[in-house]
């Protein structure tokens, strides 16, 4: 597909359906390779902004794979590269000359294991506001608290921010990451299967957050629980072997998917 | 908030960054001034990586440098000469590298089965309890600095073997065809032998405790199919734990043998320095360590000074050698567990 | 497969079972003999020497008494230059080899030189300075000598750094990457703080192990019978002193020599402690 063809934005109108939608990120036959091996083949898949994008399939399906190159994470590594076209609203995310500190302020990440750095909790929040703004005294503790209330975690850590991020149990660490990944004021923000190591009570706060947040940013989330993307997703992807087999609203991937393969997965019969 | 003295952690943390926006949110901005620190403290690793490489082509430069006088006037003849005569200014090396390699050996022949066996005590058959004790207690014996072995052994060991065990040996040997000549008199104490023994005490514990740390690596479902077959603890040690941590063990032998190779200090107090080969290993001899550190100071003329750099160089080459192949074993066998 | 405990083949394997179990014993109860009795000597001999006179005297000469404070002295302000020397130094290698030169064939080279520095003879190092700057600049030194220490403070702490910093797990710098925090600033604000107890206790060992070496200060820093301070001279030192005094025949002269022994394993013991105290609470936290 030639460059000529992208326009920025892509308003789509989905069938039945009046809602305008913007293509936030739109990714245009993204081909990765690990060394020499091709993990993702030709995958076109839009994020639509203020809509939570959840992509699933089976292990190795490369969907987290696809997540990581959104926010060029993959390259802190060697032999690990992109081809294709990737943009965010009208940057191409796989130039070369691509400021990678500022992609990442704009496209935030979750982790699967909750990750806090070093430092108290008020720290971890401040640590990244502080990175681009110098505010007073006073300013900053309003940020603090306005991430942490973004991510339903002030009430329970408000009279210990003096604690240390390590010292919450892993759902709270988990939000802490968020409130973390808010505090930043990205416009989106990648899920990486942010629920699998927490318990069910927090897998169902964290689900809320999402919804909430769906708002203010443009969310992808890749998770393996099919059930989870049926809840939390407006648009669901699925992926098997590094393409990308259908996608669509998630309503409709789930109860009426086009592909055999789809249907086979949502069914249970592999995965 | 937490704090240092009135300022807030964060502003500690973050202050000498560079950052000073007033009012307006511009990222892009910091970022670019960011930039600079960022290339510069990237630059500043790598050239510190490189000047550790630089240290080494120094020692190996100025080494080379250091000994031409005394290779150029003698040649290859430097290695297997025994006379060294300051005076005449007659320098031949085999003296002090079989000294060197003597005790060395004797070291190793005592310090390896009894550090491996002391490894195998460590992983099969200390209580709980005890073994981090005796782990302290070996990690005591490798941090004593040399310089007490030396004195220790000058004053308390090689009085002590001179008085009980050297005329026992002595007596002992004393009709064994070949063991005479290498255990014959006087008992001087002090001697190449003794010098061995107190490196083998030195050499013990990291022996010891590199054995321990691959033997505690096997997997132990492998030893439980050894148990579970019906072998007892010293079958299951010899046929399965020792095959399968062979080159880990190696590779610390090979680095013990490198600290024997260039120990100065415990050595110098009780070898003796005579530059002579004896039959005996109760004489005094030398080592190349031993004799740099006695005469580096007094060596006068170049001639003299070029000969113990001469002396130190072949003593790199060596320990190079031994080192370089105790790497690369350790270095298969980290490919092999895919540290 | 015969299954009779009153075998002849069983019987032996058990023989043959308990003699090795008995020799593993005997072992460790050989290293550990080695330990106690020098250990104890050292006490009793060191011991008895030890006076306040130890710490305020200058080495006197033979006959009379005196005391180890200008070795201590040297030897203290030649080992805190060689850690401030060598620390950054080190710890800047480590961090290009664990951060950003990871996987890249310069680190491999760098990697295997310094384990083989790490465990070279020291007075080949010595004998690297003397060419380099005692016979450059024409006279014994302090300079040289703590030097020639920088030189084997750095592999300990290129090590350490290293091992230290690939401990910390990758999904932390990811997650400093992910909110666009420079390379450099992660390293900095991020890693070396997950592993700061492991960087102290490199530079702990680091120090425990220049505190007893002698070869490379034998001709560098020489030695000195009076108090001096000046660097560009020679500097007195401890374990140099110790050299002196116990191959002399002079009784005081050893007395001292065993005082000095005393008090630089004391030292390094105590440094040991540390540090393992250190490890442990990076273990728990």
């Amino acid at each position: 597909m030639s460059v000529a063809t992208l326009t920025v934005p892509t308003v789509v109108h989905a069938p039945g359906n009046a809602e305008d939608l913007t293509e936030k990120i739109s990714i245009r036959d993204l081909d990765f390779y690990y060394g020499d091996h091709r993990a993702l083949k030709s995958v076109t898949v839009p994020l639509y902004q203020g809509k939570v994008t959840a992509f699933i399939g089976p292990s190795g399906c490369g969907k987290s794979t696809l997540l990581r190159i959104l926010n060029r994470m993959y390259d802190l590594y060697p032999n690990q590269r992109a081809t294709g076209h990737v943009r965010l609203d009208n940057d191409d995310i796989l130039s070369t000359s691509q400021d990678l500190n500022l992609l990442r302020a704009k496209v935030g990440m979750v982790f699967q294991k909750p990750t806090p750095f070093p430092m108290t909790i008020f720290e971890n929040i401040a640590f990244g506001i502080r990175l681009y703004e110098r505010l007073p005294r006073a300013e900053l503790e309003d940020r603090v608290k306005q991430a942490l209330e973004r991510a339903a975690l002030w009430e329970e850590v408000k009279d210990k921010l003096g604690a240390n991020g390590l010292s919450l149990s892993g759902g709270q660490q988990q939000r802490l990451c968020i409130a973390r990944t808010v505090a930043v004021r990205p416009e989106v923000i990648l899920f990486d299967e942010p629920c699998s190591a927490l318990d069910p009570i927090s897998t169902a706060k964290i689900e809320e957050l999402i919804d909430e947040l769906k708002d203010d940013y443009t969310i992808a989330i890749v998770t393996h629980n099919m059930q989870q993307a049926a809840r939390v997703s407006d648009f669901t992807a699925f992926m098997y072997l590094g393409e990308l087999v259908e996608f669509g609203e998630t309503t409709k991937i789930f109860t009426t998917p086009n592909d055999r393969r789809t249907q086979d997965y949502i069914t249970g019969r592999f995965g | 908030m937490l704090s240092i003295g009135r300022r807030p952690v964060v502003d500690v943390a973050l202050q000498g960054a560079g950052i000073s926006i007033v009012d307006h949110v511009d990222r892009a901005k910091v970022l670019q001034r960011l930039r600079l620190g960022d290339a510069v403290f990237r630059h500043l690793t790598r050239g510190a990586a490189l000047v550790v490489l630089v240290i080494l082509g120094g020692i190996i430069v100025s080494l080379v440098w250091g000994s031409l006088p005394a290779l150029r006037t003698f040649g290859v003849s430097f290695l297997y000469e025994e006379v060294w005569n300051p005076v005449t200014e007659k320098f031949g090396a085999i003296a002090p590298i079989y000294g060197t390699i003597v005790t060395s050996l004797i070291a190793m022949l005592i310090a390896v089965p009894v550090g491996l066996f002391i490894a195998m005590f460590l992983t099969e058959l200390c209580p709980m309890w005890l073994r981090r004790p005796i782990g302290i207690a070996i990690e005591l014996l490798a941090g004593i600095p040399s310089i007490i072995y030396g004195i220790w052994g000058l004053f308390v060991f090689a009085p002590f073997l001179q008085q009980y065990v050297q005329p026992f040996l002595i007596a002992v040997f004393g009709e064994v065809p070949v063991l005479s000549v290498l255990f014959a008199g006087p008992p001087y104490g002090i001697g190449v032998f003794t010098a061995g023994l107190i490196l083998a005490i030195m050499v013990l514990p990291f022996i010891t405790s590199i054995s321990r740390d691959v033997f505690e690596a096997v997997p132990p479902v492998l030893k439980e199919a050894a148990y579970g077959l019906g072998c007892t603890t010293w079958e299951v040690a010899r046929y399965v734990v020792l095959p399968y941590t062979r080159v880990g063990v190696i590779g610390g032998v090979m680095l013990g043998l490198g600290r024997a190779l260039g120990e100065t200090m415990a050595v110098t107090f009780v070898i003796g320095n005579a530059h002579r080969i004896s039959g005996s290993l109760l004489a005094p001899g030398t080592t190349i360590s031993a004799t740099i550190a006695n005469e580096f100071t007094e060596a006068v003329g170049d001639l003299y000074t070029s000969a113990l750099i001469a002396l130190g160089l072949i003593l790199f080459v060596i320990t190079f050698i031994v080192l370089a192949i105790a790497r690369l074993m350790l270095m298969r066998l980290n490919a092999r567990v895919g540290a | 497969m015969n299954s009779s405990f009153a075998s002849p083949l069983y019987a032996k394997r058990r023989r043959r079972n308990v003699i090795t179990m008995a020799l593993s014993y005997a072992a460790t109860g050989f290293g550990l003999t080695w330990l106690v009795v020098i250990l104890a000597v050292l006490l009793w001999e060191g011991f008895s020497g030890l006076s306040l006179a130890v710490f305020t005297e200058m080495t006197p000469p033979p006959g009379s008494a005196g005391g180890l404070l200008n070795p201590i002295a040297g030897s203290l302000v030649m080992t805190v230059i060689a850690v401030l020397v060598g620390t950054p130094l080190g710890m800047l290698a480590g961090t290009y080899m664990a951060e950003y030169g990871r996987y890249d064939k310069l680190t491999m080279v760098v990697r295997f030189i310094n384990d083989i520095l790490l465990s070279a003879p020291s007075i080949v190092i010595g004998l690297f300075i003397y060419e380099i700057m005692v016979a450059q600049m024409g006279h014994f030194s302090g300079w040289a000598g703590a030097v020639s220490l920088a030189v084997i403070v750095v592999p300990v702490v290129v090590r350490t750094t290293e091992d230290m910093l690939i401990l910390v797990p990758d999904t932390l710098r990811e997650a400093a990457a992910s909110i666009g925090l420079p390379r450099s600033l992660m390293i900095r604000r991020i890693a070396y703080r997950a592993a700061r107890a492991g960087l102290v206790t490199g530079v702990l060992l680091a120090v425990a192990r220049i505190s007893g070496e002698t070869a490379p200060l034998l001709f560098t820093a020489l030695n000195n019978q009076f108090w001096s301070l000046n660097l560009n001279a020679p500097v007195s030192s401890l374990p140099v002193v110790i050299f002196q005094f116990a191959l002399s025949p002079y009784k005081d002269w050893q007395k001292l020599a065993w005082t000095g022994a005393l008090i630089i394993t004391m030292a390094v013991l105590a440094l040991s402690i540390v540090a393992r105290i250190l490890a442990a609470q990076r273990k728990t936290s």
